[in-house]
């Protein structure tokens, strides 16, 4: 049993976590409130905070004051890049589809990324600490960081300042009502895009303030982006999108977890957290205080309609797919390599494209799935001695089970929140993966899944996956054509006439849900098969991202766009990769004029010319 | 040229939602000091008419001018900042805000020639909401949520307001209270446009009439002409005077 003192320790621990989350979350979640953005690169701000601060506190005097100027100017910087980022980018997608905004801020993580490494190198930053840094105190018989109990009475001293600028201030009333009614604020006569501007600044300033208090006891690093905006969405989530009281409460409530969850169950303490997180978004689909979605989109624009491909793009996808089935007569190995994975990364983009583009569903852990396949073939392989047929079966049954399973408790939630909790989901499996060594392997993953030997050749293997790819993304194309897939984008556009002309939508959408899953872990199956070994990566947050980029990149409002998606995003990353080092820069440089110029996704960008060109 | 332009002017204006064409063709002036009701059946328009012109709602082709200046797809904010104020028919009050900080976002400078409103002036318009100052809007009753709206555009000192069905869903205490501070505005010189399906209530309040039928402008003329042609209130009203 833990004693008072470690009790004690433990409460004061979880206080400076959460007042470490809270400056972060803080400033996401009022970005949100007032934009509607969610801001991904959320936590590259707070990186870019780090490394600056590491600069800039580095070269001061190494005393308090010293330290606090430091703080203060990286805020400053932080919040003119905030600002920057509004006007050149988000404030020219504001009337885009969520999504859209989303894959322009994950333009902004891999720009940020490569920038910060051209910079300041790949080596972790810690700063170097001088006595007072140092300083312990004690708390019964435990020593706890005296830096920390200062992080802990900032906590409130923020949230103080924050809660009188809104409420005190005319500035802070305007965005409190733009949180509820930006339309409606304009109409009033209010400016939005100040108000945008400073809010937006405003977050990444205090962004910046979280990557430098992140310092003294850490360090600058480059992965702190993804997991600083990861549980910064897990707080603001759970607290209420765009509430800053629940974004504190939250803070609190994680930051508890955390420090508690190290004592009690310290092997699945990630788990943990997003299993709250869920069990919250499950009892209170809005988080903890946070209010029904406001007024939806004023423009009574409905998506356009996914139409049966004309001819010709019926004829190009034929020519292709012969091209296709000849490449191993002159394709090399390595390059077969490459186009194998691009099929798996059609299918698993068409999986996904297919929940989010007619299903209305967008997930942020769609990994998830394939990862379950992969896994599930491995252990079939492993633990069962299948063969390799059995082995491929397994992989999108058990991705389907796991998905209807999950889906039944999440499908009824919209938006942001049903993405965060794919999101959370994708998490936990990842930490069970990771942490759950005995049976997984952890980080060592699965070895020797390797086919049967009929398809060991590279060739043949190919092949095989050439034709079960190729059905499966078909097969989801045919749904999609059939009643079920009207019925799905009826939903889609408007739950309630759907309901009221009788459709189920519950059991529709967890269809829908389900079929992806399983399509999803078929390719999570034959990649398991193709590498010959399962790894944690194939569930993270990475990979996800990487179906999502694929499927925006393409077009969500087009059939064909999951595929034109996935072959110009890997052939894009083995392109970039294998001619410069700053790939993410270049990538990210392209999806950002992606979605400024072609809003619709490469495939809808197509369409779109051709039927400008086509004489009316 | 000795009359002087028409405060607001909307001509020909088309507007669409998506592929799906809303407004044919609507024209309609209002002066200073002139209240003109615009009158249609449930979805004939007058709504988009209204959005169309506040910005909310970009039109395809028309023209709309006030104050001098072309205000056609121009941005929501530019236009109420040239004195256009707009009272949704939703009302769309800022629900986790008390009614003075909602008063508060309204506020925009003075406007030569008019006397200024403040929250002193519109808490005497409007006595329930000096009461229920700083309660929060959202837990107000439909009338007040109706009168806080009101009272919110107030607070930019506009030259002329845009009304939406004002009296819908009140009690008919509420409705005369609604018509006397329509009728308060009107004195002051601030021209008004309201829509209405409340055919009584245009009826005491309005100068002028304009009868909107699947989004085009099909009668318009002075109140009292509508009042005596029956024929015009059947067609496209389908009700009595006394509703
Ligand atoms: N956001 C929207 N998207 C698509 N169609 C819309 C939208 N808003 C209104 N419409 C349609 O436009 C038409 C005109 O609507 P509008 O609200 O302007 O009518 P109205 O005259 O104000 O009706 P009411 O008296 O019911 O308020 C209706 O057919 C309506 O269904
Ligand atoms: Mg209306």
């Amino acid at each position: 049993m833990p004693g008072a003192d470690q009790i004690l320790v433990a409460l004061l621990t979880g206080l400076a976590d959460a007042a470490a989350l809270f400056f972060v979350a803080s400033g996401l979640t009022v970005i949100f409130g007032v934009t509607r953005v969610v801001n991904f690169a959320h936590g590259s701000l707070t990186m870019l905070g780090a490394y600056c601060g590491w600069s800039l506190i580095s070269r001061l005097p190494p005393t308090p004051l010293g330290f606090t100027l430091g703080a203060l100017a990286t805020m400053l910087v932080l919040a003119v890049i905030g600002a920057m980022m509004e006007i050149g980018l988000l404030r020219r997608v504001y009337r885009a589809p969520e999504l859209f905004q989303l894959l322009a801020t994950f333009g902004v993580v891999l720009m940020a990324e490569d920038i910060v490494q051209a910079l300041w190198g790949v080596e972790d930053l810690a700063l170097r600490r001088p006595p007072w840094l140092r300083a312990f105190v004690l708390v019964g018989g435990a020593r706890f960081p005296r830096f920390d109990l200062f992080v802990i009475v900032l906590f409130p001293l923020i949230f103080l300042f924050l809660w009188l600028l809104f409420t005190r201030t005319r500035w802070g009333r305007l965005v409190r009502a733009a949180t509820e009614d930006r339309d409606m604020v304009a109409a009033l006569g209010v400016d939005q895009r100040l108000l945008f501007t400073s809010v937006f600044a405003l977050g990444a300033a205090l962004a910046g303030l979280g990557g430098v208090l992140a310092l003294p006891d850490a360090s600058a690093n480059l992965g702190m982006d993804l997991t600083t905006v990861t549980d910064a969405f897990v707080v603001v989530v759970v607290g209420g999108l765009g509430s800053l009281s629940g974004a504190a409460l939250a803070s609190l409530l994680i930051g508890f977890l955390q420090a508690f969850g190290i004592m009690l169950v310290p092997k699945a303490t990630l788990a943990l957290v997003f299993v709250v997180m869920a069990v919250v978004l499950v009892l209170r689909p809005n988080g903890l205080l946070g209010r029904p979605p406001g007024r939806e989109r004023a423009s009574g624009e409905t998506q356009a309609v996914v139409r049966p491909a004309p001819r010709a793009l019926g004829l190009l996808g034929l020519g292709t797919l012969i091209l296709a089935l000849l490449a191993p007569f002159f394709l090399g190995p390595y390059a077969l390599a490459i186009a194998t994975e691009m099929l798996i990364a059609m299918l698993f983009a068409a999986s996904l494209h297919f929940m989010m583009g007619p299903g209305g569903m967008a997930s942020f852990g769609h990994a998830a799935w394939f990862g379950i396949g992969a896994y599930a073939s491995a252990f079939a392989v492993r633990l069962l001695a299948a063969p390799m047929p059995l082995g491929l079966l397994v992989a999108p049954v058990a991705a389907a089970v796991m998905a209807a399973l999950f889906g039944s408790f999440v499908v009824r939630l919209s938006g942001v929140y049903l993405a965060m909790l794919t999101l959370a989901f994708a998490e936990i499996a990842w930490a069970i993966a990771f942490q759950w060594v005995n049976v997984t392997g952890g980080d060592n993953g699965i070895l020797g899944v390797w086919p049967a030997s009929a398809f060991a050749g590279p060739r043949a293997f190919y092949w095989l996956t050439l034709l079960l790819t190729t059905l499966g993304t078909l097969w989801l194309r045919r749904i999609l054509a059939a009643p079920f897939g009207y019925a799905l984008r009826g939903v889609r556009d408007s739950r309630r006439r759907a309901e009221a002309i009788g459709v189920a939508v519950m059991p529709l959408q967890l269809t829908a849900f389900t079929l992806a899953g399983a399509a999803a872990g078929l390719a999570g199956g034959l990649y398991a098969y193709g590498k010959g070994s399962v790894f944690p990566t194939y569930i993270s947050l990475g990979h996800s991202v990487d179906a999502l980029l694929m499927v925006l990149l393409g077009g969500v409002g087009t059939i064909s766009g999951p595929i034109v998606g996935a072959l110009a995003y890997t052939g894009l990353y083995d392109v970039l990769l294998s001619v410069t080092g700053l790939w993410r820069l270049v990538l990210g440089a392209a999806i950002i004029l992606l979605v400024l110029v072609f809003p619709e996704g490469i495939a809808g960008g197509v369409f779109r010319l051709w039927q400008r060109m086509r004489p009316a | 040229m000795m009359r002087e332009k028409p405060l607001l002017a909307v001509e020909a204006l088309a507007t669409f939602y998506g592929r799906a064409q809303i407004l044919h063709g609507i024209s309609f002036t209002c002066d200073a000091g002139e209240t003109l009701v615009l009158l249609g059946r449930n979805g004939a328009g007058k709504s988009t008419t209204m959005k169309s012109v506040i910005g909310l709602v970009r039109p395809a082709s028309g023209a709309i001018r006030f104050a001098g200046e072309s205000i056609f797809a121009a941005e929501p904010h530019r236009i109420s900042r040239l004195g256009l104020g707009y009272v949704p028919e939703e009302r769309r009050i800022f629900a986790g805000l008390t009614v003075a900080e909602n008063l508060d976002i309204g506020r925009q400078a003075p406007r030569p020639g008019l006397a200024p409103w403040t929250t002193a002036r519109l808490y005497a318009l409007f006595p329930n909401l000096a009461v229920a100052r700083n309660r929060l809007a959202g837990q107000m009753s439909g009338g007040e949520q109706q009168m806080l709206a009101i009272a919110r555009t107030l607070m930019g000192n506009p030259r002329l307001v845009l009304l939406d069905e004002p009296s819908e869903g009140l009690s008919p205490l509420i409705v005369e209270q609604m018509a006397d501070a329509i009728l308060a505005l009107k004195a002051e010189g601030v021209g008004i446009v309201l829509a209405e399906q409340n055919l009584h209530f245009a009826l005491r309040l309005a100068d002028r009439a304009v009868v909107i039928e699947k989004g085009l402008a099909v009668w318009s003329g002075s109140i009292t002409a509508l009042a005596a042609d029956e024929a015009t209130r059947q067609r496209f009203l389908a009700v009595g005077v006394e509703a």
